[in-house]
């Protein structure tokens, strides 16, 4: 589904924060990447994500080289969670966040609003539907930016420590719908260091260490 | 006081003065070679001040590219003037639609290399600078503040254009006022960034004794020296030149 060929990345062109990558991640698997602040976990989601360019070497989405791509092309298969949410809600109202962009795209209304319905059950959010989405708390939006991400129906997730900002129990649920996704198909990278949540779920866990993968293994652990 | 690097012995309220002529004339300048004057004074200006012009202008790159695209917009739907270039008989470019779209692109740039030569002053100063001309201890904070937060909003945009891209915008494909809409929805995360950190900003200060209270005294004390008033007067007297040119040319 994405595949990273030996790539390298400098954000001021000269201190290289990834160094020679490769990494194939499958349809339908879930990869953990793991390591300390700093090693360089977010720019390798962005870059698998084809937000950032590579210095050298290249990336794939499905098939297709990401230079080729257009961030809405690359949207209709890679959804990405960005480690802020706060920069990815847009609307005035929770429920506007979720329907906003589809209606922009021309999807029916009545399916725009059984998606949005379905979603805000999900993820708890159905009390909250008329709020501002600025003034939810941090866990509440990062449910939010999350359910907004899964309306366009992605093949693939990119996670970017989704459980910051979760407590246990929110933990746990989405864990349980991470492995929902996961039981229809939908690959996923998460970017975590918080090894309890990813051991649970992850069947291969990637280990990045000053720009450059230093494990990649099978998870013998996982619980589910 | 000897260690002052050549571009800290201006005052920043000289800087300030400079930037803002230069700005005003940006925009109420209409003709696109006094404003291509207008740009090398400007950028003469800021690499005097020692501002990184070319590197200012590889980061903003993006930006630019989009205003590009908007001036060439304007130059194609604007009628008027001589045509430059027909298609089968459909005028395309015109002289008038080409003096618009060259314009927007100057007023761009004057504004955002002349905008460098503030963020070379320490915000420390331009609050010390405007408080001793009289302006209220508490603007003098929010305009170096504004000031201190000019470049982290150019990462957020830049995130927030991505992420709205990511979730599947086409911004070009989107009608005009659907695409008004959006450029509403994008601005929210935005300000809600900024005053989110400015919020934090507040407690952070206040924690460490800080207010902005009138009645602050202060050790440091600017001093303007001759090279202050020499910038200042030469910034005033150049724009007022320039704008008695464009009123006499009528094109203001
Ligand atoms: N926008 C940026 N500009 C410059 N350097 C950056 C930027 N983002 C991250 N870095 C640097 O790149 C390195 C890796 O960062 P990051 O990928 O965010 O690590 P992680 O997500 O693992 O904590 C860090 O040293 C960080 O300081
Ligand atoms: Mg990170």
């Amino acid at each position: 589904m994405i595949e990273l060929v030996d790539v390298s990345f400098s954000y001021d062109g000269s201190q290289q924060v990834v160094r020679g990558v490769d990494l194939h991640l499958t349809c339908g698997g879930i990869t953990a990447l793991v390591g300390p602040n700093g090693s360089g976990k977010t720019t390798v989601g962005k870059l698998a994500a084809g937000i950032l360019k590579p210095g050298s070497g290249r990336v794939e989405i499905g098939g297709r080289s990401a230079d080729g791509m257009s961030l809405a092309e690359i949207g209709s298969e890679v959804g990405y969670l960005f480690q802020q949410p706060q920069r990815q809600l847009f609307a005035p109202t929770a429920r506007e966040e979720l329907s906003f962009l589809l209606r922009v795209q021309r999807v029916d209304e009545d399916e725009i609003r059984r998606r949005a319905d379905a979603m805000l059950k999900q993820f708890d959010l159905q009390h909250l539907q008329d709020s501002f989405p600025f003034v939810l708390s941090r866990g509440e939006k990062q449910r939010l930016a999350l359910a907004a991400v899964l309306m366009n129906r992605p093949q693939f997730l990119i996670l970017d420590e989704p459980t910051t900002a979760l407590d246990v129990k929110r933990k746990a649920e989405l864990s349980k719908l991470l492995m929902r996704l996961h039981d229809e198909g939908v690959g996923m990278l998460i970017i975590s260091h918080d090894s309890r949540f990813v051991g649970d779920l992850a069947e291969r866990v990637v280990q990045l260490r000053g720009g450059e993968i230093t494990d990649d293994c099978r998870n013998q652990h996982r619980s589910v | 006081m000897t260690a002052e690097t050549s571009t800290d012995q201006f005052d920043p309220r000289s800087k300030l003065v400079l930037v803002m002529c230069i700005s005003s004339l940006a925009v109420l300048l209409q003709d696109a070679v006094m404003m291509t004057a207008v740009l090398a004074c400007g950028w003469l200006a800021a690499i005097a001040f020692g501002v990184d012009v070319a590197g200012i202008l590889l980061r903003l790159r993006k930006l630019l590219y989009l205003f590009a695209a908007m001036a060439v917009i304007q130059s194609i739907f604007t009628p008027g003037g001589e045509v430059l270039v027909s298609l089968g008989g459909v005028s395309l470019v015109t002289s008038v639609g080409l003096d618009r779209g060259v314009t927007i692109i100057l007023r761009v740039l004057i504004i955002v290399i002349s905008a460098g030569i503030v963020t070379t002053a320490s915000s420390r100063d331009v609050v010390q600078g405007l408080y001793q001309w009289g302006i209220p201890y508490e603007i003098a904070f929010m305009v170096a503040l504004a000031i201190r937060f000019l470049p982290l909003l150019r990462q957020e945009a830049e995130d927030v254009l991505t992420a709205v891209q990511l979730r599947g915008l086409k911004l070009d494909e989107v009608p005009l006022g659907q695409r008004l809409q959006i450029y509403s929805y994008l601005l929210m995360p935005m300000v809600s960034s900024v005053l989110g950190k400015s919020q934090k900003l507040a407690i952070a200060v206040e924690m460490r004794a800080f207010r902005a209270h009138d009645q602050r005294t202060s050790y440091r004390s600017l001093q303007m020296h001759g090279g202050d008033y020499a910038v200042m007067g030469a910034a005033v007297a150049a724009t007022a030149v320039f704008l008695l040119a464009a009123w006499r040319i009528g094109r203001i």
